[in-house]
């Protein structure tokens, strides 16, 4: 069994972790064979909550078989589509299923989904959730009533280090720090200038930075361009780039992207997503000189 | 002011079919001024309608009247000073949604349907263009966030700093739309309140939201409970 994401986060490694989104449907076979071929490589391997609010099997299932292949989840819960009691009872569900690595995060929203007409919840915020995640740990609830039974978390956020301005996202971020995120995950970082920056804000906490890379692929370039994909914001040079490349080539620009973020050694790790293509995070993380277990 | 605007005219049609004789009814308060169910609104209602139905060969009378607001009785009350409400088999109201019901209480034994959607609470930003500004929430945090409000302007009304999709200053759903927290935090620092955004606001009390809301005035309670 792999040592906890709590452990590793501990120990001082450069740390790889990586995210996939469950399935659309009952079908977990895809799921499976994904989890098969990214285990040994990273360090904990996280699940979307319904990204990009487009609707999906609940995260902690995929999570639970994560645990199950022998492999650290981490669970991403989004404020989005569940009000207060829904995201603690999903809280303590995880925690009674062994599941105890957290990312909570605000949600894209509804308007980029596949139920563009639902109501967007938000009750309460990223920072409320890591707030009721750390109250459960201390035996309570948001509201302070007793729980039988307390849960223990490894909590995450994300922030964006190439937001616009960037100056309301610092200050947010330390509310999550505050409020109990042991690490945070960056949304992907192309400007190496904005994750320095972005370190120096939080490098006095205690708190483990995951600097984000996206594998781009072509067919996507138009989303990139028009915004939607939320909180990606791809250089134009860079989009011409990927703009008629072939997958190998878009695999070597991520893994260049993982070169520079561990040689600029201002992070503690790297974040890869790569939506529809998750079986190329092997690929990356080889080209980009990450060894299995490093 | 409460800003509306009008259902498309095909599902009005719609709603009034089969009816010989409409009062359209308009309201000359908010959406007067928002220019969706005034005087004039109700006038280009009424004669698009007339136009409409006459092509379809239905026979329907419709009339015209204009109250100063339909979200108060006693306004409401005088329609039967000025018209026979009985001479009609359907009131089509051009007021909010505050407004339509009020009426059909007045009016319990009518049938009375909006002609409009009611969209926010908002401000005349200029000639023409309103924009939203207040989600009646109940538990006003404007002191703390520069007078500019999260709940509403922010497109996931987050209450303690933006999302990562600020971009140029601009919302992630709409690049048109300015980013609430880019807004409260240049007003914030211009006000020398920069402080007050690093405070963690608690979850909003939607327990002071729960609907449908009352208020009694206190020199009132007495009257009233």
């Amino acid at each position: 069994m792999a040592k906890s994401f709590e452990e590793a986060l501990a120990s001082g490694n450069f740390l790889v972790t990586a995210s996939i989104d469950a399935p659309k449907g009952t079908d977990l076979e895809d799921a499976a064979r994904l989890i098969d071929k990214l285990k040994g490589i990273l360090d904990a391997l996280g699940v979307s909550d319904n990204p990009c609010a487009a609707m999906r099997m609940s995260p902690w299932a995929v999570c639970r078989l994560v645990l199950e292949k022998g492999v650290e989840p981490i669970l991403h819960v989004a404020c989005r589509d569940r009000n207060r009691l829904a995201l603690q009872s999903d809280l303590l569900a995880a925690a009674s299923l062994g599941i105890h690595n957290i990312l909570c995060v605000s949600g894209d929203h509804i308007k980029f989904g596949d139920h563009e007409d639902a109501k967007p919840v938000h009750d309460i915020d990223s920072v409320h959730l890591l707030a009721a995640a750390k109250a459960m740990e201390e035996g309570r609830d948001i509201t302070g009533n007793a729980l039988r039974g307390t849960a223990a978390f490894c909590l995450g956020a994300v922030a964006n280090p190439e937001a616009d301005p960037v100056e309301p996202q610092l200050i947010k971020v330390d509310k999550k720090i505050k409020a109990g995120a042991s690490f945070l995950v960056t949304h992907p970082v192309f400007n190496m200038e904005n994750l320095k920056q972005f370190i120096e804000h939080v490098r006095q906490s205690h708190v483990k930075v995951f600097a984000g890379v996206r594998l781009l692929v072509p067919e996507e370039v138009a989303h990139y361009r028009d915004g939607s994909c939320p909180g990606l914001f791809v250089p134009e040079k860079l989009l011409e780039e990927i703009q008629g490349a072939d997958i190998a080539k878009c695999v070597g620009i991520a893994a260049n992207m993982v070169k520079e973020i561990k040689s600029a050694a201002l992070c503690h790790g790297i974040h890869i997503t790569a939506p529809g293509h998750e079986e190329k995070i092997p690929d990356i993380l080889k080209a980009g000189g990450i060894e299995a277990g490093s | 002011m409460i800003v509306a605007k009008r259902k498309p005219f095909n599902e009005i049609k719609e709603l009034v079919s089969g009816s010989k004789r409409i009062l359209i009814l308009g309201c000359g308060t908010c959406v007067a001024v928002c220019l969706a169910g005034g005087e004039k609104e109700v006038a280009i209602l009424a004669s698009q309608l007339k136009m409409a139905l006459a092509l379809e060969d239905q026979d329907t009378k419709t009339d015209e009247l204009t109250i100063e607001r339909q979200c108060d009785r006693e306004f409401i009350e005088e329609i039967n000073n000025k018209v026979n409400v009985d001479d009609y088999d359907l009131i089509l109201s051009t007021a909010c949604g505050a407004g339509v019901q009020l009426v059909s209480d007045v009016f319990d034994h009518k049938v009375v349907v909006p002609a409009l959607n009611t969209t926010f609470i908002g401000v005349a930003e200029g000639p023409g263009i309103w924009t939203e500004r207040c989600r009646s929430c109940s538990d006003c945090v404007l002191a703390e966030t520069g007078g500019i409000c999260p709940v509403t302007i922010c497109a996931k009304g987050l209450v303690n700093g933006p999302c990562g999709g600020t971009r140029h200053g601009k919302c992630e759903i709409d690049p048109e739309k300015d980013c609430a927290w880019a807004l409260i935090y240049n007003r914030l620092k211009k006000i020398g309140r920069l402080d007050r955004m690093e405070q963690t606001l608690p979850p909003k009390k939607y327990g002071a939201d729960r609907y449908p809301a009352r208020i009694v005035h206190e020199a009132y309670r007495r009257r009233y409970e």
